[in-house]
């Protein structure tokens, strides 16, 4: 009987604790509830291994940014998301993220060629009306103003621009027989040069112009696309929204190709179709001595800063020239201009999207702005940081003429069919540079062919 | 000498003329059994029918990666299969992927047999060091081997130094001939094994008789060997064309499907549709017809499994 009575003060006292316990949990949860409320949490998802140059400068930059904003605004919390992965890793892993409403980041960084997609799929909010009172914003050149545009509406702004130029070697052009300061005036100038180059040092590869498909979307737009940009008839996609398979221009620019790799003008394959980073290879061939003039991006002369090192060269400020791509006919300079930018969740709640554009303010701080620049290789889309010493000190000169021939740059189109289209001409390039018996017209081709396939006889044109 | 027989009594044991009338040629079945089964059938269900019955409906439907049908996306019918069968691109991805798993089993086969039978006369020390270097070949990572083949066949790697032709370019001259050669290097140590268990379990009192006969090398490898291996070279083709039909990894760590389409098998063709031109439908029907092939190849080694 005792035993039964202990029995029942032991079940008395086990359902009161646990009815207590209960109690009291629930209390902490409201309470954490209660305190959620005023707590703000927004998500930012970059590319860690891809934007910026090293990994370690990328994390320097994205930590820097999420603790100046939680100590500015108490009440936000930035969750960092970086995902890992080159560059088609991560718009894969992004696009998977802005699947479900749950893992969509209330702030992502992507490249300016993704925009359009993810406008017309409704991931993006229209920033019009939060930037209205921006100071940054306003600056912006209108060429990059209108990169994140969409039927009025500004989806996305820049975080950073990457344009295209000639760098070359001084003391090889020297040896040429080219007289220096060199400015080519159109193609031909620069074919030539290549040919001096080849006579007078066999062993140097004349002239890098990057061809093939290993390099992604953007070995095409460090490479041919800047060539199409300055051709007779640069445009890649009809206001229709049609894709061009064949131009005059396309034409002129693949037999500038045929022309290049025919005399032995181009680099190796072995280098130009490496999955190791194609675009940067450059930066080592010169480094070494072994390359004459490239076409190449704006973060080359970066590449050899010693916060890069890719390699650490010091004397490249005095050793290269930099020099705009002039257009086929010599009328000025060509390039395309790709950035990244930020674009704000279209799920993000009013406090999340008052939140992120805070954010934002703070990542275009200039200091923040130019130190992305300079760390991902970037030109700032802020037009008076193109002479500001923090920016052209980095990598002095390139960082400042970069800056000049940005004018010149044109956009590159955003939508879901250039992607099949870019790779179309990809591999017309690489066709050239692998086999350079193949002529332009042989090669355009093989790219219409390609791209017909793909999109549909509807979605391409031709143009006279 | 009489031999005798016993009459069957069959009115003394009628147990005894059950189970002379019972049909042991027909299949007995119990309902009871179902209930047995039934986790397994829920196995089967979840894990298999239910994600290929989707992956089916997706090839059918107008899905992308981003874009406006990422979100809202619906059933097209038969679209998506009249443009795979106009699509030239994808009957030259197959053609490649035909290539590239035919190259690899005549000579994963020729090579794992020539080192098994060699390693069988070794002496220990050596069967070790070279078994072992050949295993440590096959359970490298593909990321692993595929940069190893790489930086060989690529210019100024060691195919261009060896051959005294520093500026051969192997990789983007001869690309299918490489992959495949990478993927039979990867291989062979699989082959290796299974079929030097085979050899080892051939009567050694069968080659003693032919050799007591006269016979020379080539007989008893075509009227001995051969015969008493064909099951096991039979299985090692099964496993050998499975995998080099899934065999991603290696392509596009070398070659990532080109120059062009040159390297373009299968698997990197659904990729490249799925996640560079982000069809995610049009992918995941690609994806599909690999299933039927792998279906094809996985049934004949299931059957010929099953006959051993």
């Amino acid at each position: 009987m005792k035993m039964m009575k202990n029995v029942g003060v032991h079940r008395f006292a086990t359902g009161a604790a646990t009815l207590a316990l209960v109690a009291g949990g629930l209390a902490w949860s409201s309470g954490a509830v209660a305190g959620a409320s005023s707590k703000i949490t927004i998500s930012v998802a970059y590319a860690a291994n891809t934007t910026f140059d090293t990994t370690p400068l990328g994390y320097t930059w994205w930590t820097k940014v999420k603790k100046e904003d939680e100590a500015k605004y108490p009440n936000v919390t930035v969750k960092l998301v970086a995902v890992d992965g080159g560059e088609p890793d991560f718009l894969t892993k992004l696009a998977l993220l802005y699947h479900s409403p749950s893992t969509a980041p209330t702030i992502a960084q992507f490249p300016s060629t993704e925009i359009a997609l993810y406008a017309s799929t409704n991931y993006l909010m229209p920033m019009n009306k939060m930037l209205k009172g921006s100071s940054w914003f306003s600056q912006y050149p209108k060429v990059i103003q209108n990169e994140g545009q969409i039927k009025g509406n500004i989806y996305a702004v820049s975080a950073g621009e990457n344009n295209n130029g000639i760098y070359y070697d001084k003391a090889i052009l020297q040896k040429a027989g080219i007289p220096l300061p060199w400015q080519p005036k159109n193609w031909q100038d620069i074919v030539s040069a290549a040919q001096k180059i080849k006579k007078a040092e066999p062993k140097v590869i004349p002239l890098w112009l990057d061809a093939g498909t290993s390099a992604g979307p953007n070995g095409a737009g460090y490479g041919i696309l800047n060539l199409l940009a300055g051709s007779s008839t640069p445009t890649i996609q009809t206001s229709s929204g049609k894709m061009v398979v064949s131009s005059p221009g396309l034409l002129q620019t693949l037999n500038f190709y045929h022309t290049v790799f025919s005399d032995g003008l181009g680099a190796p394959t072995s280098q130009l179709f490496s999955p190791n980073n194609a675009p940067n290879i450059p930066s080592a061939d010169f480094a070494k001595g072994t390359l004459g003039i490239a076409v190449a991006a704006n973060f080359i002369g970066g590449n050899w800063t010693k916060q890069v090192s890719f390699p650490y060269w010091p004397k490249a400020s005095t050793d290269m020239g930099v020099a705009g791509l002039p257009t086929a006919n010599g009328k000025g300079y060509a390039s395309t201009l790709s950035g990244w930018d930020y674009g704000i969740s279209s799920g993000a709640t009013s406090a999340q999207a008052t939140a992120a554009m805070n954010f934002l303010n703070i990542a275009q701080d200039s200091t923040n702005l130019i130190d992305a620049a300079n760390w991902a290789g970037w030109v700032p889309p802020v037009q008076s940081d193109w002479t500001v010493p923090l920016y052209t000190n980095f990598a002095s000169p390139f960082n400042e003429e970069f800056g000049k021939i940005l004018p010149y740059s044109s956009e590159l189109p955003s939508s879901a069919n250039y992607s099949v289209w870019v790779q179309g001409i990809e591999q017309a390039s690489g066709a050239i540079a692998e086999k350079p018996s193949t002529t332009g017209a042989q090669a355009e081709s093989q790219m219409s062919s390609f791209i017909s396939n793909q999109l549909g006889p509807s979605a391409v044109t031709t143009l006279k | 000498m009489t031999v005798s027989t016993i009459p069957l009594d069959t009115a003394a044991a009628p147990h005894v003329a059950e189970l002379w009338k019972t049909r042991h040629d027909k299949t007995r079945f119990q309902w009871s059994s179902l209930t047995l089964l039934t986790p397994a059938f829920a196995l089967l269900i979840i894990l298999f029918l239910i994600p290929m019955g989707y992956a089916v409906y997706l090839g059918l439907t107008d899905l992308t990666l981003v874009g406006p049908t990422a979100i809202k996306w619906g059933f097209t019918g038969t679209q998506n299969l009249v443009r795979l069968k106009a699509d030239s691109e994808f009957w030259s991805s197959l053609w490649v992927t035909g290539i590239f798993i035919v190259g690899s089993i005549v000579g994963v086969i020729i090579a794992g047999y020539a080192l098994a039978t060699l390693l069988m006369k070794a002496r220990p020390w050596m069967r070790i060091v070279v078994g072992g270097i050949v295993v440590i070949a096959w359970m490298m990572p593909a990321v692993t081997a595929g940069m190893t083949w790489y930086a060989s066949t690529t210019g100024g790697g060691t195919f261009a130094t060896l051959s005294g032709l520093a500026n051969s370019n192997f990789l983007d001259s001869q690309p299918l001939l490489i992959v495949t050669l990478a993927n039979i290097w990867s291989m062979t140590g699989f082959a290796m094994l299974v079929i030097g268990a085979g050899l080892r379990n051939i009567p050694s009192e069968a080659i003693e008789a032919a050799v007591v006969e006269n016979s020379s090398a080539w007989q008893r490898f075509r009227m001995i060997i051969l015969p008493l291996m064909r099951p096991t070279i039979i299985a090692v083709v099964l496993l050998v064309a499975l995998l080099s039909l899934a065999n991603f990894s290696l392509i596009y760590i070398m070659t990532q499907g080109g120059p062009g389409t040159a390297t373009n098998i299968l698997p990197l063709y659904s990729y490249q549709q799925a996640f560079s031109f982000n069809n995610l439908a049009y992918g995941a029907l690609i994806g599909n017809v690999m299933v039927i092939i792998a279906s094809v190849f996985g049934v004949l080694y299931v059957r010929i499994a099953g006959r051993q």
